[in-house]
């Protein structure tokens, strides 16, 4: 073989190689990122409440293009400790909860017209959890759980509540707040 | 004559093009707009998967290098203008005016960002309007302007400089709404004089 021809089988081998490291470099992007939503909210893993990551009249946060008009809240789960139980008092004004793993992305969303009573609660759960759980579960007396089932074990809820005027900024950031993000012990015990 | 190549060499430059190519590419796409799934209506843009568990791979590493958190499509959905309706780039020295009308939603909020995607600081310190609280003709129509000096009705305050970029979030909008909207539901951007 001339030293042409080699160079530019190589060229070419080369560049099908490339394309595998191109689509393996995205894929493997989002785990690899430790400056994404996941990475940041690390500190809420402990807490008991949802922790503002962008109040409403454009305080600083670490959002990219954050709305002025909502309070946006977060807080991180890590279902390895148990199923997370998730509770938010609604009032008149759009609240929004969303679900996100840590790198697939959105699994679930939910506002507050799902509310019942002026109350919206959920339980995230893996798929193993939810088996124990509804093993567990006295036919006769069926929870009133709204469960969900998370593809992977670590994410964070998001919470988003409306200030559609400049003088609900205050109330918002308060209800955004007041969400509780709880592991649910009761769950565990159960089985 | 002419020695061959050493293998050895030839496997080096092999791997050298593969890596080198491979994610100088995927860093150059990964830094940028997702490359599949974009929608335009007019001036704006929305990837109507970005918020759900059908986002592609490039979608979730761009969510994941910006730090963001999209809305997810149950929420509602984020649509981006860069460019005013005849597909020039929005400029902070002109004057624009948005209007009058948008797709039906629970509630929306038009928001005005500098290059740099912040809320750039203005003289009433407010950077955008929700639906409930702008003032409306007698039609229900609306009409925002957008301008560095002062103006009548509703006004908001551009950066000082360079490009800007309007977003206009649909909140809670009804189920497949993102799907058949069209370009006539949305606010035109119309671009009105431009100053020093």
């Amino acid at each position: 073989m001339s030293n042409l021809t080699r160079i530019l089988l190589a060229t070419l081998c080369g560049l099908v190689l490339a394309a595998g490291v191109h689509i393996a470099a995205v894929f493997m992007a989002p785990s690899f990122a430790e400056n994404d939503a996941f990475g940041r909210l690390q500190d809420t893993l402990a807490e008991d409440q949802a922790q503002i990551i962008s109040p409403p009249g454009g305080g600083a946060t670490w959002l990219p293009l954050p709305d002025p008009a909502t309070a946006v809240a977060a807080c991180a789960f890590d279902l390895s400790d148990g199923p997370v139980r998730v509770t938010a008092k609604t009032g008149q004004d759009f609240l929004s909860f969303s679900f996100h793993t840590k790198t697939r992305g959105v699994f679930f969303a939910v506002t507050d017209r799902a509310a019942i009573r002026g109350e919206l609660e959920l339980v995230v759960m893996t798929p193993r959890q939810l088996d124990e759980a509804r093993a567990a579960e006295d036919p006769n007396e069926p929870t009133r759980d709204v469960r969900i089932v998370a593809p992977q074990e670590q994410g964070y809820i998001v919470v988003r509540v409306a200030a559609p005027y400049p003088s609900e900024r205050m109330q918002a950031e308060e209800a955004a707040k007041a969400v509780s993000c709880t592991v649910d012990e009761d769950e565990d015990e159960a089985s | 004559m002419k020695r061959p190549i050493p293998t050895a060499a030839l496997i080096l430059y092999v791997l050298l093009l593969a890596l080198g190519l491979g994610i100088g590419s995927a860093y150059a796409v990964l830094k940028g707009a997702p490359p599949f799934g974009a929608r335009s209506f007019g001036p704006w843009h929305v990837w109507p998967k970005l918020g759900s568990a059908e986002a592609d791979p490039y979608m979730r590493a761009i969510v994941a290098r910006r730090g963001d958190i999209p809305l997810a499509t149950g929420e509602g959905l984020a649509l981006t203008a860069l460019v005013d309706n005849s597909g020039r780039q929005l400029d902070s020295a002109c004057s624009y005016r948005v209007g009058s009308s948008a797709p039906a939603a629970r509630w929306w909020t038009l928001t005005v960002y500098d290059a740099d995607g912040k809320l750039a600081p203005s003289e009433l310190g407010r950077n955008g309007f929700t639906s409930p609280e702008i003032l409306r003709d007698a039609q229900n129509g609306f009409t925002i302007s957008l301008s560095r000096a002062l103006s009548a009705g509703n006004w908001l305050q551009l950066p000082p400089s360079g490009p800007f970029s309007v977003v206009l979030r649909l909140y809670d909008i009804p189920g497949a709404a993102g799907l058949s909207m069209n370009a006539e539901d949305l606010p035109t951007i119309e671009r009105l004089e431009c100053g020093a």
